[in-house]
Parts: structure tokens; sequence; C-alpha cells
């Protein structure tokens, strides 16, 4: 009886577990590519700190291509794939064509951004993150400590990312004080690196009587930073400088309020488990304030009293009391920034 | 709240200044190069390079005037590369370029990664030079009259290179090195140096565009900070052929649209932002193409000079 089990059982047994392990897969290395360094305290270093950490939670090596411009990566993502590279995480959204096509051509999963779209089972992800929860926050932050009533948003380009994190900021605005103006301005058409261009438009704001600026940029975010620091608000006071996805902190000479933070490690994580368990290209993946993959910086601009209320704020939202729902497309900002006007 | 007062205006024309000089500066490279005969199209190479030893040695000296001079010096280091690959060597100007832009994309990006990834220095701003009475002008006189006094000698650059272009051997033998080479060499001057000295000189000035953008554009240098401002300087200097005055028209009126379009969107002007950005470009093509296009480009421009060669 028990040996009739046995033998019913057994042939079940071994069907699952190579079915697990033909599921499963073996994964010893990925690779990330950015445009710029990994040190720009912004997009390109949240991208190479973050899959490192991942790399080091799951076991798995990371390899980093930096620097590799904005221009065609084909060559560069045909080297990682054929070197082994499970996964190709393509870190800029100009490459979100490239990398699924080459992707396609040599079997390799990509990671991609601002193309929620492509998703392809076992094949693409997107991971579209948006920090529009820390935005809305860091809008009600800049309400609550604007002197003159005008703040401004700069944006080096408008990839869905910088539109939501616009949006949001310019909802948190109205949202803890209606009354105040908000100024918008675009640096060029993907001015990503056009610090001059950062600093030019910001004066500009700046002049327009804005006293706190969100900036969104990766290189020309330096050139807002240095607006500030260089140019007096309308009032002949200081301007202050939100940021975001890094920590400026560090190079700061006491004109950053604060920053929109973002930590990719969950996403990366999650993808490298994914790919595990054979469920990459299932779903696409973002941050929230919830799991602190988003934050906001606390720097010594920001009073106690308005922090505090600022963090009840988040609680509201982890809770679901408050809904910033994210609007991904260039258009929805604009209307809205008209709108709130 | 009023949204054009004196201080938006102004900030908006001095924007529109600083966008402009290195382009000026870049264009009149360019069309110096073209003139000898070389398509230069490492400039924005050569950008790069000024802009990094610019920032690099006016952040070491605390000195903007050193800077300027580290920037003619950082274009001039690719434009030897230039000369010795392209005018002394023969090989190929386009595949070149391309080689040089994005060598120098990827030195000063390592470099800058090795020096500052970690601090970011910034320069503080540069000595501004106020011209008396002019500079009281309420709007025009801060934009115009109270500026750096690189300003004044990128833009006193303008008639010194017409001058040069029209009234001198110097000019002639440049305007015979790219038009008719070969006639040049049997009246006994040295083609080579000719086109040599009109690249180094291309690097130098478009070093000097790239340091402005990083000592007074930016106060900080970035990894690919020109951002194709020195492909758009050989457009400048394409369109304008030859003539230095119409350089000077387009930058400015690329610069100008520039700041035209952070008004309409600070304005709200309801305007797809794609479009508002297309607006430098589609002007300055627009008002080049029909005001400039009498001129010719040098009949040798982009081959390389070999004697005796048919």
């Amino acid at each position: 009886m028990f040996r009739k089990a046995y033998t019913a059982i057994l042939p079940s047994v071994m069907l699952a577990l190579l079915a697990t392990s033909a599921l499963s897969q073996d994964i010893k290395s990925i690779a990330i590519l950015t445009p710029e360094q990994g040190t720009d305290f912004g997009w390109n270093q949240q991208g190479v700190d973050g899959a490192k950490a991942a790399g080091k939670a799951t076991g798995v090596e990371v390899i980093t291509a930096e620097n590799l411009g904005y221009g065609d990566v084909r060559p560069t993502l045909r080297e990682l794939a054929e070197d082994g590279n499970t996964l190709l995480i393509a870190h800029a959204s100009g490459y979100n064509t490239a990398a699924p096509e080459i992707g396609a051509e040599l079997g390799v999963k990509v990671a991609i951004v601002d193309s929620p779209a492509s998703l392809k089972n076992g094949a693409v992800a997107d991971y579209t993150a948006s920090g529009h929860e820390g935005a809305y926050l860091a809008g009600r932050l800049a309400a609550k400590m604007s002197r003159s009533g005008a703040v401004g948003i700069v944006v080096s380009g408008e990839p869905p990312s910088w539109n939501s994190q616009s949006a949001a900021f310019a909802e948190g605005v109205k949202a803890e004080k209606a009354s105040t103006v908000i100024r918008y301005a675009v640096i060029g058409p993907a001015a990503y690196s056009d610090a001059a261009g950062g600093k030019r438009v910001t004066e500009s704001l700046i002049a327009s009587g804005a006293d706190i600026i969100f900036g969104q940029g990766n290189g020309s975010s330096f050139g807002m930073l240095q607006a500030v620091e260089t140019t007096k608000a309308v009032d002949g006071g200081k301007v202050l400088f939100i940021d975001v996805i890094g920590d400026k902190s560090t190079i700061d000479k006491g004109y950053l309020l604060s920053s929109v933070l973002w930590n990719l490690t969950p996403i990366y994580t999650a993808m490298i488990e994914d790919i595990k368990a054979d469920k990459f290209g299932s779903r696409n993946y973002d941050i929230a304030l919830k799991n602190d993959s988003v934050s906001l910086l606390k720097t010594p601009q920001i009073p106690d009293d308005i922090w505090t209320s600022v963090m009840a704020i988040r609680d509201q939202i982890v809770k679901g009391d408050i809904k910033v729902t994210p609007k991904f497309d260039a258009d929805s900002v604009h209307a809205l920034v008209s709108e709130l006007k | 709240m009023s949204l054009f007062t004196e201080a938006f205006m102004t900030a908006l024309l001095v924007g529109a200044i600083a966008a402009g000089i290195p382009l000026l500066l870049a264009g009149l490279g360019e069309q110096l190069s073209e003139k000898a005969g070389v398509l230069n199209i490492g400039i924005e190479g050569m950008m790069l390079s000024g802009a990094y030893f610019g920032f690099l040695i006016a952040w070491k000296t605390d000195s903007a005037l050193l800077g300027f001079l580290g920037g003619i010096g950082g274009g001039m280091i690719v434009a030897a590369l230039m000369a010795l690959l392209c005018v002394r060597l023969g090989l190929n100007q386009i595949v070149i370029g391309i080689a040089l832009t994005l060598g120098a994309e990827g030195a000063t990006a390592l470099l800058h990664h090795v020096q500052f990834s970690q601090s970011y220095p910034r320069l503080s701003a540069p000595m501004v030079f106020s011209i008396p009475g002019l500079s009281q002008i309420p709007v025009l006189g801060t934009a115009f009259f109270s500026r750096e006094p690189i300003v004044y000698l990128s833009l006193a650059l303008v008639g010194v290179f017409a001058y040069l272009y029209r009234r001198t051997y110097w000019g002639i033998a440049l305007q015979a090195a790219g038009d008719k080479p070969a006639a040049l060499d049997s009246a006994g001057v040295n083609v080579m140096l000719i086109r040599s000295g009109a690249v180094l000189l291309t690097g130098g000035l478009v070093g000097l565009g790239g340091a402005f953008m990083a000592i007074v554009g930016a106060g900080i240098f970035v990894p690919f900070m020109t951002s194709g401002q020195g492909f758009i300087g050989i457009v400048l200097a394409m369109l304008a052929r030859g003539q230095p005055i119409w350089v000077l028209g387009g930058a400015i009126l690329f610069g100008a649209c520039l700041s035209l379009t952070t008004a309409l969107q600070v304005a709200g002007v309801d305007i797809p932002t794609d479009v508002i950005q297309m607006l430098p470009f589609a002007a300055v093509m627009l008002v080049l193409v029909f005001l400039g296009r009498k001129a010719n480009l040098p009949s040798a421009l982009g081959a390389a000079y070999v004697r005796g060669a048919r």
C-alpha cells in the first residue's frame, strides 16, 4: 500500500521539481546603463547605487556602464547582453527604444523607463518611477515657506517622471495655500545636462517673483542650484531650492530646502526576484511613500514646526486619506499649472 | 502678481546675452575654419574641452581671466589634434570631427568624475564692468552695458574678424586656402600653415565660448554641458556664409528666442512646450536662409589639400 502510494507520488514530486527548476531562472549578473556618471547626486547616482544595493541584497553581480550619453547605446547594450547579463537596466528614457530591440534580438530581459505600455511578459518591464507623493509634500512645504507667495518649477525636459512630480508639486502648493502663484518653465527639449540653461531659466523665474524653486534636472540642476546661490529674491532675501531624486546636502551652501528622495533599491530587488520566479515582465514597478522608497529630505532650512506638519500630511497620504494621482503627460501639467495660476 | 516687471524683463535680456555669446564665439570659430577650407565638426568637443579647462583654472586660481585663457588653451588642445589629423595627414574631416567630439566628451566626463564628482564646486559670479551712463538705462542698461568684460570682447571680435577678412593679406590668404588652395600654394604661401593656424584659432575661439558657458553661464562644469551648442555654432556659420555680422545676428536671435521661450512658458501661454522650444531653431533658420543666402561656401571646403593632387 505504502509502496504503491510512494511510486505514485514520486513521479509527481520529480515532475514538480523539474518544472520549478525550469521556471526559476539562475541569475548571476545584471547590468545598468546610465547616460551620465553615477555621481550626480541625482538620477544616475540613484540608479547605480540602487542597482548595486539590490545586487548585494540578492547575491547578484552588478555591472555598471556609466556616462554613455544620450545617443545610440545599441553597441553597449549588445556587448552587455553578449557578456551574459540576465537583465539590462536601461536607465534613461532615451534608451527605451533601443533596449527592447536588443533584448529581443539577443534574448535578454530589459528594464526601461517612461514607457509603461512596453510591458512584455518575460522580456520587458518598465519602472517609470514617480515620486509624485513626495513632490506633493514638497509643494505643501514650499507654500508654507514662500515669503513672496510665488514659487517656480524648472525642468530639464518633460519625461513622464518629471511631469508627474511637477503636477503633484503644483497640487501640493495649491492645497496648502491657494493664492500662491506657480511659474513653470522647461529649459529645453532634453536639456538634462544644460547647466547654463538651468541657471538662465532659474534666474528668470526668480526675477518673476519666485523665492522657492522646485528643480528637476540631472546635470542642469547644478545650474539651478548655482542660480539660487547667486541671485537674490525680488524682496532681497534668500531663494531656496527643492531638488529631486538625490541628496545634495553635502555640497549645499545653505540654499537647499529639501529634496524628493528616491530609493530605487526595492524596484531593482523586485525585478531580480521576479526573474528568479519567472515572473519578470508581468508587471511594471513604482516607488511610494509607504515603503520609504520615496521620502522628503529634512534640512536645517526647514523649521521644526513646519516639518512636523508636513510629516503629518505624509501620514495622511500613507493612510490613504489624501490621494495624490500621478499625471504623466505634459499636457496635463500645462493645463494644471495654467488652471492654477 | 505682475509678471512683466523690470526685474523680469532684465533677467530675460541678460539670459539672451548669456545664451548668445557662446554661440557667437562658436559660430565665429567655425566660420574661420570654413573660410580656410576645413569643415570643423569637432567644435563641440573643443567647446567642451574649453569649458572644462576654463572652469578648472578659474576654480584653481579664483580668476575668471585666467579661466578664460585656460578655456582658449583647452579648445586649442583639441584643435591641434584636428589640425594634425585633418590638415597635415589629410584624414576625413567629418569622421575626425565626430571622433574628437566623442573623445572630448569622454575625457572631460572622466576628468570631472575624478576631480569634482564628490564636491561639485561652484564659482562666484565674475566681475562686471558697467559703462557709465549707459548702464543706468532701465532694463537695457543692466542687460547690455553692465556686463562681464568678456561679453564686450566677444562682440568686438565680430568687427575685428570682419576687418581681417576684408582688409588684410591674412584674410585674403585664408579665403584662398578655402577656395583655391592650389593657387595659393603656387603663389608661395604655405596652405598647411594657413589652414593649421585657422583651425588652432578656431579652437581658441570655441574654447573661449565653452569657458564662458562654464564661468559666466553656469558657474560650474558638468559633463556634456555644452549640450550641442557647438553644433548650433556650425549651423550659424554655415547659414551666415562668411559674414561675421550674420553670425552675430544669428547668435543674438537664438539667445533672444531662448529667452522668449522662457517668457512664454512663465506667462503660461497655452502652446505645447515642444512648439515653443522649436522657436529659436526655426527663427534662426528662417532669418538666415532668407538674408544670408547670397554668400557662398568655399569651394574646397571639406577637402584635404595635397600638393599636386588632382
